[in-house]
């Protein structure tokens, strides 16, 4: 089977240590253009797109293998596996922080450490536990999603193509950003929603950043703080951000966060 | 075009044919129009300072967070984003949203557009239900299909298996009605044998009895063996040869006084008496048809036995005065393993005689018919087409 090509996979820069950057639900490899640059120089980077995202070879979508996100872990492990060197960070944005988790537990060892951008174990409430959303939100986001169906299927390419001020987007990552076959989609929010991976990251010991956004809808401060709870190695770090994506719209604040929990690894290159 | 002038630029902000916002980069709305209040069911002033996708459905702010701000971020734009605005009430008002991302002296903004969209929101909802339920429908039907293609198989080797097990019943049969024809002879011919010397009166009654139920038992066996070559072979085989029905009839009639003593036969002629015939076969359908009114019939009446020959064929009646047979019965009375009422015990067979006797009348390209009837008594007739 060919990765590259299933996956599209890209490797850019250079390092003793491999950063591999997971995009979350809705959008594509391309999120990371913003934290990008800022680690090329130290690192041997790759990039990928989940199955069903992006630029991801449509017909490697099986129904069955998604229908949980060990599907998307094992894809993750093979990627670890053809295309890393050295040491493994995982920098997971949204959903991709459990898919790493996911992927830890199977190959234990294989990842060095874990950078985790707004990442929640189970989005429903549920007992004692605030994950933010009941069930019916859910399916809320799957009508919006049916809405949205026509619009982002055709007319959006022109539109994105015409993108003003972003030349360090090639063009072909940008056609694609955020357009899903809406089946493909709704499955993936509703396997994103609807996991609960509370019993998969409790306990898990590999050395964790944890980057909160102040004001995220999705993770809310809550979570971030249980994970923190849960996870014996990790560092956690609140980012004064408004929204879901602050590797995005806060990249300078991240990239800083992760500087700092980088230096094990990025000293060893330096040497 | 240049001369016309244009309203004051606040008054068509305010005043626009659509809902417009501007808001900070992390939606923080700073401006909105009064069509913009009116869908939310909010003043300018309530709104101030709240953020665009906090007046948005949960589904809306999820999607929000996850497509349409790193949309915004990206690509500077977003357009023809369906949306749910809820107002102050409860209500929601369906939009669709266009956004641009500008800078302004005091930093960067995101401009808003948004069109009510609610009456092509209902019609599209009833298409994508139309298609949703086809889809459905259609998941449906191949799970029917599926399902009655692998009842059909199940069916189908079923009724293979039940075909190999019948067979190999009729073949068991067949073999050992065959086997059991050698022994029966033997046992016969070693009785008739014993008869000749002399005998005391309980002995010569013994032997008696050993050369009768030899004979049911060689009778049995031959309808069994014409059974299993009817169902198993290729049909009861007839060898026609020039004959005098009513000679035949009247020989089988003569046997059969002698095998049942207890009845009164009677045989009447009708028509010409020569004709092309299995003449062994129809001495068994006689016997058959003959040893059936003696188990079921009215001893008390003769039994009449009728030999007929016309330009449509040859036939044989026979007729009793016993009950009426029930109805019940009529429908399968031809089929093997058939028989009246257990009240005649010793005279009791396998339920064979009536299908060897519509064989060898189908054999003979004729048929068996009978009727029924309270006051008439019973009457089985077997037609035959004359052979050449």
């Amino acid at each position: 089977m060919d990765l590259r090509h299933r996956n599209n996979v890209n490797v850019v820069g250079n390092g003793s240590s491999t950063l591999v950057f997971s995009h979350g639900f809705g959008c594509n490899q391309a999120m990371w253009n913003y934290l990008l640059p800022h680690f090329v120089e130290r690192f041997r980077v790759v990039l990928y797109d989940l199955v069903g995202a992006g630029l991801s070879d449509p017909a490697a979508y099986d129904k069955a293998k998604y229908a949980t996100l060990d599907g998307y872990a094992a894809d993750l492990n093979e990627i670890i596996d053809g295309f890393a060197s050295g040491p493994v960070i995982l920098v997971g944005h949204s959903v991709s922080a459990m898919i790493g988790t996911l992927a830890d537990r199977a190959a234990p060892g294989r990842i060095a450490a874990h950078v985790m951008i707004g990442p929640s174990p189970s989005y429903i409430d549920a007992d004692d536990y605030v994950g933010g959303f009941k069930p019916e939100d859910i399916q809320s986001l799957l009508d919006t999603l049916d809405s949205n169906y026509l619009g982002w299927s055709s007319t959006m390419a022109p539109v994105i193509m015409g993108a003003p001020g972003q030349p360090a987007l090639s063009e072909e990552l940008t056609n694609s950003f955020c357009r899903t076959e809406p089946e493909i989609a709704k499955q993936f929010a509703r396997v994103t929603f609807l996991s609960d991976n509370r019993a998969d990251i409790g306990g898990l010991t590999t050395p964790t950043l944890i980057l909160q956004s102040t004001d995220d809808l999705i993770a809310p401060v809550c979570v971030g703080e249980y994970l923190h709870r849960v996870l014996p190695h990790s560092r956690y770090c609140l980012i004064d951000n408004v929204g879901h994506c602050p590797h995005m719209s806060a990249a300078a604040a991240c990239a800083a966060a992760m500087d700092s929990f980088l230096m094990p690894w990025t000293a060893a290159h330096d040497q | 075009m240049t001369s016309d002038t244009l309203p004051d630029p606040l008054a068509l902000f305010d005043g626009a044919a659509c809902a417009l916002a501007v808001s900070a980069e992390d939606g923080t709305l700073l401006r909105v129009n009064q069509c913009f209040s009116d869908w939310v069911g909010m003043t300018a002033d309530e709104l101030h300072g709240r953020r665009f996708q906090d007046l948005l459905t949960m589904g809306g702010r999820i999607f929000h967070q996850t497509h349409l701000a790193p949309l915004m971020q990206v690509q500077g734009r977003v357009t023809e984003v369906k949306l749910d605005l809820r107002h102050r009430d409860g209500h929601t008002v369906t939009v669709l949203l266009n956004a641009i991302k500008r800078d302004h002296p005091d930093g960067v903004r995101h401009e808003l557009a948004l069109f009510g969209t609610t009456d092509r929101d209902k019609y599209e909802r009833e298409l994508l239900n139309a298609r949703k339920l086809a889809e459905a429908l259609l998941l449906e039907k191949t799970a029917a299909e599926t399902a009655l293609q692998q009842a059909q198989a199940e069916l189908n080797e079923a009724y293979i298996k039940a075909k190999r097990r019948a067979l190999f019943a009729e073949q068991m049969v067949a073999i050992v009605s065959h086997d059991l024809k050698n022994p029966l002879t033997a046992i016969k011919m070693a009785s008739d044998f014993l008869a000749r010397g002399e005998r005391t009166a309980k002995e010569t009654q013994l032997i008696g009895h050993i050369g009768q139920s030899s004979e049911r038992a060689q009778r049995m066996i031959a309808d069994l063996l014409d059974f299993t070559q009817a169902r198993v072979g290729v049909g009861i085989a007839v060898t026609p040869a020039a004959l005098d029905l009513h000679d035949v009839t009247r020989r089988a009639v003569d046997e059969l006084r002698v095998a049942f003593p207890r009845a009164t036969l009677v045989h009447h002629t009708v028509g010409p008496a020569d004709t092309c015939l299995d003449g062994d076969r129809l001495q068994q359908i006689i016997g058959n048809l003959v040893a059936n009114s003696v188990a079921y019939g009215d001893l008390q009446h003769p039994i009449t036995i009728t030999s007929r020959l016309g330009d449509d064929g040859a036939s044989l009646s026979v007729h009793n005065h016993g009950p009426v047979i029930a109805d019940a019965l009529m429908s399968v009375l031809f089929e093997p393993m058939t028989r009246g009422t257990d009240q005649h015990t010793d005279v009791r067979s396998v339920g064979l005689g009536l299908f060897i006797v519509r064989e060898i009348a189908k054999a003979h390209g004729g048929d068996v018919v009978v009727s029924s009837q309270v006051g008439s008594g019973t009457m089985f007739t077997a037609c035959f087409q004359a052979q050449h």
